[in-house]
């Protein structure tokens, strides 16, 4: 009985006024009626497909509006949107379905059958997988009345909500990689819209209302603001997902506000700040600054080879893990990216349908001991510096494309993920020219000439921002390390397990091996190079998520 | 044998309202060395140039039984990359300039060496995978940096409680008998004293690495005859010994319990779990331990709704069928994650509540069968384990890993139909059965988990 009673309610609100909730819902769009309002007539979704046989068929349905979109105080408004709809119930021809009567009917289609969403900040996508036998049912009975008619159960708000304030509890005491990346990522973003998580905040996730969510899906939730994949193209099925599709919303009178547009502010020379972990086991150093490159730019190809020359995400490939892993033992792993890498950070391959316009590089390192964190700050910069300043030799380049080539591999190892990758295209603008199906070919055009113009460029040393998190009592080292500029070593010849020998005049030695001189040398090199970091903050993980900028 | 079969897919297709020939839809050719080793070819050729190249070596950590020595197999994972290292013939460059994708993993059960890579480079492969694996060289030094980068590893994953929780988990359940009495990446003790178990981890490998104790798995776009020809080149002369025979883990002598206190902040957990037999695929039981994760954890399960939903108390929950299939008996975990605020509120009664509530549906299900809509839930929780297999069969590599975990058991090419088959013919006396016998006090172990000091 409790749905009939939400279903009236939802059905009541879009007419603007109900007893529940006395707020107006959709307070951007005025009723259809009004005489004033001026013509709208909504644009069309866009659909992609790949020819496949394969027994199960993927769908993906981006919407391109995410947390960035998010008005100020609402943060976490997108995710909730899109969990509301997959997890709030929507109204079918013969009443309402629940999220446990929706579990009931996808179950016998496999687990992928149940819909699941990806919020990220730029866009807000939606996986759907059925066997190709029932799909026109899955989609009449699932897929479009889900996005087309949902209900937005205020309980199931409750709980997400509940559900949200714990994971950001989890993500400041448990999981102590996905915070330095979180942090890394508001702090190079800051003052834009991408500053603060997806995830939302503290302050703002308890105000979030149903009518906040209607208002969501009801602004940005439009065909023109869709973009799906289907992996087939048989013509009945495209059909059928497209008409679910365009009809989202059709009934708006006022066009979408149009997707944020970000600049990120400008930042020179070089700054911290060393957020404190009391639980901190290790530290992690995460640095970064803004790049005007996405995948859709000329120099996208040959940057991206200079990065898998660099830091090959959890590969032994890259000079980062070559030089502290492999030769000098300090971590599990240093990489760095030229895109923010979604499935970030256990994936082994990036993931698609997280796409933006405002990329950023970024490098990583962790986990390090507490003590090594600057000397290690002081490494990834001066190996970066001396990429851009001596560039790649075309034998670096060969293997670097080599290995790219292998990474293609992975990349489009599956359906889900070639079809993934192809709604992405269509988010940038690639339709023809689509980043898995030119990949190969892009990468055997890149000239070494070409590497290190784009390194050039788009890599700027001098202006980086980093992230320290560590433990409380290294919490003030770290930043009069910062501050004093002076020479910070990591490991020592202990640590190397050199021995020392006696000279006759009684004086000791270190004896270091031949074959070690030149590790030696560049650690000096590395301890040596000032960071010049010219602004240095600390802050407190509690101070993190608590409100809309990085550290509240 | 086969019209059996037959009829046991038939009974799936009709649920599923679906028709299907073979199960795998892919030939699977396989060949037994003179050294025991056994080859496994996959052919795919509509994924066009790829090739996945696997080893199987069937030790994992719960063939680590020496004390103070866990982690040997994880960190013999890392040494193995270190073939040749610091030679002109070092393998891992040798594999960097041919261009591959190459890792590894371990498990408890096995250590699974996966690389991927063009067609064109079988040969070239199959000689590097040869070499490392019949005739490692690898210098002491080298063994003590792997040491040191199994630290990190662990360093890296030691702020989140699971694995601690595991560690209380295995060590209650098998003590220091057996090797599943202690997680795969191993004590942090004994991870810090790694660079000192050089002895040891030869040890370790002398006895495990063997040819009739691995499984080489090739698919993608390749000819089997062709696979079979370099493989017996190259992994032929690797030599082989007999096998160490496994412990008995002995009873468990629950139920026991465990509280721990968590230095920060973090949600409560709860863990449950029950000792359940050695995994067989094909088998009822098999088929019950695979549906398990959806008969109690699956968002249609009647203790999922109560703890997520209707009490709000969970804000996660997880049945792990996955960790729950071994070589021998192994545990099925349920693992909570209990919402804070309700924690806050209510303390450490309300774990114990909801550890009863986990422990009483398992216990209860002992009447699955009498359940309502027992039966019509079951026929859907079936047709969906089929789906999710061949909904994972999306890769050459994918689909020579979920070869692998079924064909270790019974080196069976055949596996993936009597799996099917046996999920198609389970019924709700088969959970029944397997209730009364398993989820019993006995086999239990209770572990919760909230931050020192209680709750707020």
């Amino acid at each position: 009985m409790k749905h009939l009673v939400i279903l009236a309610v939802l059905f009541f609100s879009f007419g603007c006024t109900t007893a529940v909730d006395p707020a107006p819902p959709v307070a951007a769009a005025p009723p259809a009626t009004s005489p004033v309002v001026p013509a709208y007539a909504a644009g069309e979704p866009r659909v992609v497909t790949l020819d496949s046989q394969a027994p199960l068929i993927t769908i993906r349905v981006m919407v391109t509006h995410g947390s960035t979109s998010e008005p100020q105080g609402k943060e976490g408004l997108a995710g909730l949107a899109a969990e509301m709809i997959t997890d709030g119930g929507y109204r079918t021809a013969s009443g309402s379905m629940t999220k446990e009567q929706l579990a009931e009917l996808t179950m016998p289609w496999g687990s992928g059958a149940r819909p699941t969403t990806f919020p990220a900040a730029r866009t807000t996508t939606f996986f759907f997988t059925a066997p190709r036998e029932v799909i026109g049912r899955y989609v009449r009975d699932v897929v479009r009345p889900m996005l087309n008619e949902p209900l937005f159960e205020a309980d199931e708000l409750d709980r997400l909500k509940n559900e949200r304030l714990s994971a950001i509890t989890a993500l400041r005491t448990t999981d102590l990689e996905n915070l330095g990346l979180a942090a890394i990522d508001q702090y190079v973003l800051a003052g834009t819209s991408y500053e603060h998580d997806v995830i939302g905040t503290h302050a703002s996730i308890p105000g979030l209302t149903r009518d906040d969510v209607i208002a969501f899906y009801r602004a940005h939730y439009r065909p023109e603001n869709i973009i799906v994949g289907i992996s087939t193209t048989d013509q009945a099925i495209v059909n059928q997902v497209r008409e679910a599709v365009s009809s989202v919303n059709r009934d708006a009178t006022t066009p979408p506000p149009p997707a944020p547009v970000v600049q990120p502010a400008a930042f020179t020379g070089r700054q911290a700040v060393v957020i404190e972990e009391p639980n901190a086991p290790a530290a992690s150093v995460h640095a970064g600054f803004p790049i005007a490159v996405s995948r859709a730019d000329s120099d996208f190809w040959p940057l991206y080879v200079a990065n898998v020359y660099l830091g090959t995400h959890r590969d032994s490939f890259g000079q980062l893990y070559q030089k502290i892993r492999e030769e000098r033992g300090y971590n599990y792993g240093d990489y760095s990216y030229i895109e923010y890498w979604a499935g970030r950070p256990a994936a082994l391959f990036q993931l698609f349908n997280q796409p933006r316009e405002q990329q950023y590089f970024s490098l990583w390192v962790r986990p390090v001991k507490h003590e090594h964190a600057v000397h290690m700050m002081k490494a990834i910069t001066y190996e970066l510096d001396q990429m851009v300043r001596d560039g790649l030799t075309p034998d670096q380049v060969e293997a670097s494309k080599n290995k790219a080539r292998v990474l293609y591999l992975n990349l489009a190892e599956t359906i889900p993920r070639l079809i993934s990758a192809r709604v992405d295209d269509a988010f940038y603008g690639m339709e023809g020219r689509g980043f898995l199906d030119t990949y190969l070919q892009n990468i055997d055009r890149v000239t070494p000439e070409q590497v290190n113009a784009a390194i050039r460029r788009h890599l700027r040393p001098d202006n980086v921002k980093y992230v320290v998190v560590t433990s409380t009592a290294f919490v003030q080292p770290t930043v009069d390390q910062l501050r004093s500029n002076a020479a910070v070593f990591g490991k020592t010849f202990e640590d190397y397990e050199f021995t020392q020998a006696k000279l006759a005049d009684g004086t000791t030695v270190w004896q270091i091996p031949e074959a070690k001189v030149p590790t030696v040398q560049l650690d000096a090199a590395w301890a040596n190079y000032p960071l010049n970091v010219r602004e240095v903050t600390v802050g407190h993980v509690n101070q993190m998520f608590a409100g809309p900028t990085m550290l509240k | 044998m086969r019209t059996r079969l037959g009829s046991m897919i038939l009974l799936v297709t009709m649920i599923a309202g679906l028709a299907h020939g073979q199960f795998l839809p892919y030939p699977v050719h396989k060949r037994t060395l003179p050294n025991g080793l056994d080859v496994i070819v996959i052919e795919t050729p509509e994924f066009k140039d790829v090739l996945s190249f696997n080893t199987l070596i069937l030790a994992g950590s719960g063939r680590e039984n020496e004390k103070g020595r866990s982690g040997l197999a994880h960190l013999f994972e890392h040494i193995i990359f270190r073939h040749d290292h610091d030679t002109p013939q070092a393998y891992q460059a040798a594999v960097e300039s041919m261009g591959a994708f190459n890792n590894a993993y371990t498990w408890y059960d096995v250590t699974y060496y996966h690389p991927l890579t063009f067609t064109s480079n079988l040969e070239k492969l199959a000689a590097l995978e040869g070499s490392r694996f019949r005739e490692l060289r690898y210098s002491e030094r080298v063994f003590r940096t792997e040491a040191g980068a199994v630290y990190g590893e662990y360093r890296r994953i030691a702020s989140d409680p699971s694995l601690r929780l595991e560690e209380i988990l295995t060590d209650l359940m098998y003590g220091k008998a057996h090797g599943y009495g202690h997680s795969t990446i191993g004590y942090l003790d004994d991870v810090k004293d790694m660079p000192n178990a050089y002895r040891s981890a030869v040890a370790f490998y002398n006895a495990y690495y063997r040819p009739n104790n691995a499984v080489v798995i090739v698919a993608g776009d390749v000819k089997a005859e062709e696979v079979f020809r370099v493989v017996e080149k190259h992994y032929g002369p690797w030599v082989k010994r007999p096998i160490p025979q496994q412990p008995d883990p002995g009873p468990v002598n629950g139920p026991k319990t465990h509280h721990e206190e968590w230095p920060s902040e973090v949600p409560p957990r709860v863990g449950v779990s029950y000792r359940v037999p050695a995994f067989s695929p094909g088998s009822a039981e098999g088929a019950v331990i695979q549906a398990m994760a959806e008969i109690m954890g699956g968002e249609t399960a009647p203790l999922y709704r109560k703890l997520r939903f209707d009490d709000q108390v969970a804000i996660a929950m997880y049945v792990d069928s996955n960790s729950a299939a071994g070589f021998d008996a192994r545990p099925l975990s349920t693992d909570v994650t209990v919402a804070e605020e309700k924690y806050g509120q209510q303390g450490r009664p309300l774990l114990n509540r909801i550890a009863a509530d986990v422990s009483s549906a398992f216990e209860g299900l002992a009447s699955f069968s009498s359940q309502p809509d027992a039966a019509k839930r079951l026929e859907s929780i079936k047709s969906q384990l089929r789906f999710d297999i061949l909904a994972s069969l999306n890769s050459p590599s994918n689909i020579a890993e979920n070869f692998a975990n079924y064909y270790r058991f019974t080196r069976d090419p055949q596996v993936f139909e009597k799996v099917a088959a046996a999920i198609a013919s389970l019924q709700p006396s088969d959970v029944d059965a397997f209730a009364k016998t398993h989820f019993r006090p006995q086999n239990r172990v209770t572990i919760t988990l909230a931050p020192k000091g209680g709750a707020k």
